[in-house]
C-alpha cells in the first residue's frame, strides 16, 4: 500500500469511527476552500458560515457513507450543496417553485440567487475585490458555482458533474457560459 | 479571413480553459493566433478574467473554526451517548423477547386457569392472553416512536 492509499485509508477509517480529532484536521486543511465554495454559492456570507458549521457536523454524521473512489473534496462539496439546498427550504419556504426551476436543462434543484453587490464586497480581500464582487454579483448562482469548482477547485468535469448531481453536459454548458459572462464583466481588467 | 474560423478559434479559447484541448486543436489554435490580433485579444482577457477570479480571495473568520470545533465535540459526544442508549434499549429489547417467548406457556396456563375459573369463554381469555403478551412490545414501540417525532420536533 503506497502513502496515497495509506492516507485515504486512514481517512476513511477516521470517518467511520467519527473520530474527532481527524474531524479537526480536515476543518484546518479544507476550512478556506469550503467556506468560499459556499460564500460563492450562496452569495451570503452569513449563510455561508452557517452552512460551514453544518457541513462539518454532517461530515461526522454521515461520515461511515464517504466511499474512496471519490475525492474527499468531491464528497463534502456534494454535502455542502445538499445543506445550502434545504437550508434555503427552511429559510423561504414560499421559494420553493424558486428551488424547482429548471435552468439549462439540468437538475431541476438549485439554491435561489439572492447574493448581492454589497456581499460579496465584505466578503472579498484584495485590490480587486470590488471588481470582482461586481462580477460575481451578476453571474447566477449556478454559474458561480461551477466556476469556483473548475477554476478555484481545479476539480475535474466529472466530479463537478457528481457535486453539482447534473450531467457532464449541463455542467459544460453552465462552464461556457460562465465563462463568457465573467470574461465580459472583468474585461477590463 | 473567413469569420467561421475566428468563431472555431474564440470557441478553442473557451475549451482550452473549460475542457482542455487535443493537440491538433492546440496546433491549430496557436497558428491562428499568432495571426490574428482580435482573438489574440479574446485569449488575453479570457486568461486575465480567470486570473482575477482565481485571485478572489474571501476574509475568514478564524473564530468560525474554533466555533465549528466546539460544535462538532458537542455532536460526537450526543452520537456516542445516543449510541449507548442506543445498545442498552436492543439489549433489553432482545432480553424481554427471549423472557416473552420463555414465559408464554407459563402465561397461557395461567390465562386458562383464570378464564377457567371466572367461567369466561376461551375467545375471551385467549385474547385477554394476546394483548398481555403483546402489550410491553406495543407500549416500547408507542413510546419509541413518540421520542423520534419529539426529536424531529426539537431538530428544525
Amino acid at each position: 500500500m503506497n502513502a496515497v492509499e495509506q492516507e485515504a485509508e486512514e481517512l476513511t477509517g477516521g470517518l467511520r469511527r467519527r473520530d474527532p480529532t481527524l474531524i479537526d484536521y480536515l476543518i484546518e486543511q479544507y476550512r478556506y476552500r469550503l467556506f468560499r465554495y459556499l460564500l460563492m454559492l450562496t452569495g451570503q456570507r452569513h449563510e455561508a458560515e452557517d452552512l460551514f458549521q453544518e457541513t462539518w457536523i454532517r461530515v461526522l454524521e454521515k461520515g461511515h457513507q464517504y466511499k474512496q473512489r471519490w475525492k474527499f473534496e468531491t464528497w463534502f462539496f456534494s454535502i455542502a450543496r445538499h445543506l445550502a439546498i434545504d437550508y434555503r427550504r427552511r429559510r423561504q419556504p414560499e421559494s420553493l417553485d424558486t428551488l424547482l426551476q429548471p435552468m439549462d436543462g439540468g437538475r431541476p434543484l438549485e439554491v435561489e440567487d439572492t447574493a448581492s453587490l454589497s456581499a460579496f464586497e465584505q466578503a472579498f480581500q484584495g485590490e480587486e475585490a470590488v471588481r470582482v464582487a461586481t462580477a460575481l454579483a451578476h453571474l447566477p448562482a449556478a454559474y458561480r458555482e461551477v466556476l469556483t469548482l473548475r477554476f478555484q477547485e481545479d476539480l475535474e468535469l466529472e466530479e463537478i458533474a457528481r457535486v453539482v448531481d447534473s450531467p457532464l453536459s449541463t455542467v459544460k454548458s453552465r462552464l461556457y457560459r460562465g465563462l463568457a459572462m465573467l470574461r465580459e464583466w472583468l474585461k477590463d481588467t | 479571413m473567413n469569420e467561421e474560423i475566428h468563431q472555431r478559434a474564440l470557441r478553442l479559447i473557451d475549451k482550452m480553459q473549460v475542457e482542455g484541448l487535443t493537440d491538433g486543436e492546440r496546433e491549430e489554435l496557436e497558428a491562428h493566433l499568432e495571426s490574428c490580433a482580435r482573438c489574440q485579444e479574446q485569449a488575453r482577457r479570457t486568461e486575465l478574467a480567470l486570473r482575477a477570479f482565481r485571485a478572489a480571495a474571501p476574509r475568514f473568520d478564524s473564530l468560525l473554526v474554533f466555533r465549528t470545533r466546539m460544535q462538532v465535540r458537542v455532536r460526537a459526544h450526543e452520537i456516542t451517548e445516543s449510541a449507548a442508549r442506543l445498545r442498552a434499549l436492543w439489549i433489553s429489547c432482545t432480553l424481554s423477547w427471549v423472557l416473552g417467548v420463555v414465559s408464554a406457556p407459563l402465561m397461557w396456563r395461567g390465562f386458562e386457569w383464570i378464564g377457567h375459573r371466572l367461567a369466561l369463554s376461551r375467545v375471551v381469555w385467549i385474547t385477554g392472553f394476546a394483548l398481555a403478551w403483546v402489550a410491553p412490545a406495543v407500549v416500547a414501540a408507542a413510546f419509541i416512536a413518540w421520542r423520534q417525532a419529539e426529536r424531529a420536533v426539537s431538530s428544525r
